[in-house]
């Protein structure tokens, strides 16, 4: 590295440093409070509050029941959004050709076998994630976010072809993204039909029971906690946004000359 | 004491994740400038695990240093490695 290089490098540091000073001390404007703040303390209190069951969700995990229970519109809409790019790229490469047929020259031995063994684990690990989303950090994006890691390796070593002929077919993704989302809906409606169908009140996003709306989703099981819709939730995020992410992958490794054709058309 | 030490690591680790930015900015060479903005990310996320932020830690992993250099090695396939003048 030069010393004009460096020169550049070091004052960038010390600009940044200089303006997360002066942003400490109030220069860009009023602070936040350092204590914890009022709507936070309202979270943390009713996360799990079996002394108010009409007000607390159904898990331990703070993050995951603001985002599928106190705040779950938003993240539907959130989810929405992302299927909607999904659609957007599948709509690019709409007529291409996407074949699991011809030889594929993967890596060495060596990163094939290590490949292998994480089949087996980073799944294991993702679906942890998910299926204890309501009790431990995690959840459903998180838990596709980490399966997708394994999508991306087998691309990478083994190639695409191999993928495709393991059985991730285009159609088939799609078909898994589409019943993520599907579940998603589902669930989120789910107490509301139930409710309609026994002539009671019901809410859409309903997880637990409310003041004059009796049902809601189970939240212990034999002194285990469900975690009621989050649960749900988190495992129909899992699958779709797995299925999401290991399609626009499937579709950026295709070759350009193969989308070339059809695009340029 | 153990926030003197924090905020110490916290400062080591953001220091270090400009120094991989200004290489990933600098850098020529596509796949290496790929590299040090995926060990930008890494030191973001654990700037994230620091500030007690575990589910942001558990998705930035995946898709900072997983993700979405995969998707970035995909395009610099398709265009060209080197930058040039």
């Amino acid at each position: 590295m030069r010393a004009s290089e460096l020169f550049v490098l070091v004052s960038i540091i010390v600009f940044i440093f200089s303006l997360a000073y002066i942003t400490s001390l109030g220069g860009l404007g009023q602070l936040p409070p350092v204590n914890v703040r009022l709507l936070a303390q309202r979270y943390l209190e009713l996360t799990w509050n079996p002394l108010k069951p009409f007000m607390s969700s159904s898990g331990y995990e703070s993050v995951t029941a603001i985002v599928w229970d106190f705040r779950g519109l938003d993240t539907f809409f959130e989810t929405a959004v992302f299927y909607g790019a999904i659609i957007a790229a599948i709509a690019i490469y709409r007529g291409v050709k996407i074949s699991g047929k011809g030889r594929t020259t993967g890596m060495s031995p060596i990163a094939r076998t290590i490949t292998r063994l994480s089949t087996i684990l980073i799944p294991t690990v993702a679906a942890s994630i998910a299926l204890h989303g309501h009790l431990t950090p995690g959840g459903g994006f998180q838990a596709g976010s980490v399966a997708t890691v394994i999508v991306v390796l087998i691309i990478m070593v083994f190639g695409r072809k191999a993928l495709i002929r393991k059985g991730m077919t285009k159609a088939r993704i799609l078909l898994f993204r589409s019943l993520g989302l599907l579940g998603i809906g589902f669930t989120a409606v789910a107490i509301l039909l139930a409710g309609t169908a026994l002539g009671l009140n019901a809410y859409v996003f309903q997880n637990q029971p409310k003041p004059f709306a009796p049902l809601g989703f189970p939240k212990l099981y034999d002194g285990m906690i469900l975690g009621g819709s989050l649960l749900l939730f988190n495992l129909f995020e899992f699958i779709a946004v797995t299925a999401g992410f290991t399609l626009v992958l499937l579709l950026l490794s295709l070759g350009e000359e193969e989308v070339r054709g059809v695009v340029e058309k | 004491m153990i926030e003197v030490f924090t905020l110490a690591f916290l400062m080591l680790v953001s220091v270090a994740s400009v120094v991989a930015a200004y290489l990933a900015i600098r850098e020529r060479d596509m796949v290496k400038a790929i590299v040090y903005s995926a060990i930008q990310s890494a030191m973001y996320a654990l700037i994230f695990y620091v500030l007690m932020a575990p589910d942001i830690v558990l998705v930035y992993i995946p898709v900072s240093v997983g993700i979405t250099p995969a998707v970035l090695l995909f395009v610099t396939k398709k265009t060209e490695r080197y930058d040039g003048d």
